[in-house]
């Protein structure tokens, strides 16, 4: 034995945050060995008969998961269950043993190859995506046969290292206290990635950890925030991460109580701070950073992860959403596509920000708008008052009539169906073209709330590219006009008595976020990571202070003046820990 | 045997959920029910092969019921297709 082995750093992709501490335990690869052998004619029907058990061990054993399992766990396994009793499968399997004279291990084992290597070569993303979990099926079938069902017995406290991990192991292993999670595959929408981050393990991808000396037992440290993770750590390195998980474990307690307490600042003043998401695996997080609903749903992952965009899939997933942030409300914005989120057969635009997105596509996809509409009527039937709709890209009031006419239309189409009024989902727009801001007084008349979309406000106001180097120091968040265009969208919500709301990331700036409370914009959404910090700057000042700065900060001439000031207010909270506001 | 021609009204065609419902369904009959598209048959009550089909949008396809309850069979899973496999209920 070696007296001292160097600690070595591997670097992956972070797929879950969070710090594991302990030693590694290796899922084996399931590459089996099955070997071709033939049977003779009267050991036919035995072989059948344990592939029939082997297939009833399995049923039972899954139909057991699916009941203690959630929802979306749930119908992970049920699509198991349902191949499990594929007719055809068990044909084929059948066949194999009877009239090829095959063992049981072997006509599973080509069967099912047979089926993964027609899904491999088929063009969709969905069904590559199946193989895994086919994969999973076949091994686990032979091993009941073998008897040496992988009873999965990992030691509290592991950090498992896999190529990849199948749902259904992904379930058992979670039952265990492990550490952490490295894989050599998984992308971010796999199945194990999503179970980890709903369950809190870190977990880190993309390591090809098989050319290290790793085996059962080696001391490791995961960092899933970073994507890193050591190996047989030294006392430092692991005295560094004991230190790094401490202040993690302070950071959400403390995080857990402010989530708790109210949104009110420090003279009483109440406000809400939502979140913006764009992916389930977002969810989780929600109650524990204090998000008070979902400002901002984006929607645009349904038309690219290609699973479907159908009426049904996008109901589930709006329920999904619905469900991990009750009893919050939802905003779910329609997609928002085309300029830099190319959507399929869209061609490229010589200027796309300025280009065919937004409003603009859906009036032009009349079937892409219906049946979002139709999935968010329907989702707001199953949740009723917790839903809200928002248009991106208005510029006008045609768009928001045209808009509206359309949603009367699929929601008549619907109305036997449902129980709730077509009133009864607020219809809301995104203010993030000048003209609708500067038309927002009009506009409020015609809508049920604003939402201040000040990323693309900014660039729009500004005639600046976010995305051009050349010029993206001119994206300047404390430009006047911009602050001018804000109080116009408010000034115009308040005519018609609306609800207006921050979306856009100057909301998760805290001087920016207090000023905007201080000229009366109470509702603000951001990423949920920045929400405790925005939370704790808020409660702890009073609105008379952020009105003061909001009153300066609308009359300012320069850039200079508004940072300037922003400053000053900042210095003043002496109370508040200055890195607790910048890492929020 | 009762015969009906199809097609794929389903935007992302015929994925892993749709795929899964249409299976579900056709289990629940005892007739036989085979789905033919450009000449590739497969057994429609295989969750295997009718995802291995991987129909698109617009795709049409022959459906075939055999037994004795074909005519429910084929009006039941007709009618799924023209719903695009969305649950009726809320």
């Amino acid at each position: 034995m070696k007296k001292r082995k160097r600690s070595k750093l591997v670097k992956g992709k972070p797929a879950s945050s969070g710090i594991g501490i302990g030693k590694a335990w290796i899922l084996e690869d399931r590459r089996l060995m099955v070997h071709p052998d033939k049977i003779e004619p009267a050991d036919v029907s035995v072989n059948i008969d344990k592939f029939q058990r082997a297939v009833d061990a399995l049923l039972y054993e899954f139909e057991e998961l699916k009941r203690e399992a959630d929802e979306d766990v749930a119908d992970i396994v049920e699509a198991q269950i349902q191949t499990l009793k594929d007719p055809e499968l068990h044909k084929l399997i059948r066949e194999k043993i009877s009239q090829e004279l095959s063992g049981v291990e072997y006509a599973i084992y080509t069967t099912f190859n047979g089926y993964i290597r027609m899904m491999e070569a088929a063009a969709p993303d969905w069904l590559d995506e199946r193989t895994v979990d086919i994969t999973s099926l076949r091994n686990q079938l032979i091993a009941v046969i073998r008897q040496k069902k992988q009873k999965v017995s990992v030691h509290e406290g592991a950090v498992v290292f896999a190529d990849e991990i199948p749902p259904t192991v992904m379930i058992e292993l979670s039952r265990n206290k492990i550490a952490g999670i490295v894989m050599q595959r998984g992308g971010l929408t796999s199945h194990a990635v999503i179970l980890s981050q709903s369950l809190g393990i870190p977990c880190v991808v993309g390591v090809n950890w098989k050319k290290y000396p790793i085996c059962k037992g080696t001391d490791v440290a995961v960092d899933g925030t970073r994507g890193e993770l050591i190996l047989r750590p030294s006392e430092d390195e692991l005295q560094q991460f004991k230190v790094e998980q401490e202040q993690q474990r302070e950071r959400e307690k403390l995080e857990a109580e402010a989530a708790g307490s109210d949104h009110q600042t420090a003279c009483g003043a109440s406000f809400t701070l939502q979140a913006n998401i764009e992916f389930l695996a977002e969810l989780p997080r929600l109650t524990q950073k204090g998000a008070r609903g979902i400002g901002l749903l984006r929607t645009e992952t349904l038309l690219f992860e290609k699973r479907g965009f159908d009426v049904e899939d996008q109901v589930s997933f709006y329920s999904k959403v619905l469900e991990a942030s009750a009893p919050g409300d939802v905003t779910i914005r329609l997609f928002d596509a085309g300029g830099d989120k190319l959507l399929e057969g869209a061609e490229e635009e010589a200027n796309p920000f300025l280009g065919w997105r937004g409003i603009r596509m859906l009036l032009d996809r009349p079937d892409l708008l219906k049946n979002q509409l139709r999935a968010i009527y329907k989702t707001a039937d199953k949740y009723p008052g917790r839903v809200r709709l928002l248009v991106p890209m208005i510029s006008g009031l045609n768009e928001v009539q045209e808009v509206k006419r359309r949603a009367r239309e699929v929601y008549d189409e619907l109305s036997g169906s449902v129980q709730i009024g077509f009133d009864d989902v607020p219809f809301g727009i995104m203010i993030e073209v000048p003209s609708a801001a500067l038309m927002a007084d009009l506009l409020a008349g015609h809508v049920d709330f604003f939402s201040l979309g000040t990323n693309d406000l900014i660039q729009y106001t500004l005639a600046v590219d976010r995305g051009n180097e050349k010029i993206s120091n001119l994206y300047d968040p404390h430009h006047p006009a911009v602050w001018k265009l804000l109080e116009m969208t408010r000034r115009g919500a308040e005519t018609q008595s609306i609800p207006v709301s921050v979306c856009g990331e100057m909301a998760s700036q805290p001087a920016a976020a207090a000023c905007m409370l201080g000229m009366g914009i109470r509702e603000l959404s951001m990423t949920t990571q920045a929400i405790p910090g925005i939370k704790a700057l808020l409660c702890s000042r009073s609105l008379e202070e952020m009105k003061k700065l909001s009153r300066f900060v609308l009359s300012a001439h320069t850039s200079a003046d508004v940072k300037a000031a922003f400053s000053d207010f900042m210095k003043e909270n002496d109370s508040v820990d200055r890195d607790q506001i910048k890492s929020g | 045997m009762v015969k009906k021609t199809v097609k794929v009204l389903n935007e992302a065609g015929l994925h892993a959920r749709p795929s899964s419902v249409l299976v579900k369904n056709a289990s629940q009959f005892s007739s036989d029910f085979t789905i033919s598209m450009y000449g590739y048959k497969v057994n429609g009550k295989s969750i295997l092969g009718v995802m291995t089909l991987a129909a698109e949008h617009g795709a049409e396809m022959e459906l075939i019921f055999e037994g004795p309850d074909e005519e429910e069979a084929a009006s039941r899973i007709c009618s799924l297709f023209e719903n695009k496999f969305e649950n009726k209920s809320s």
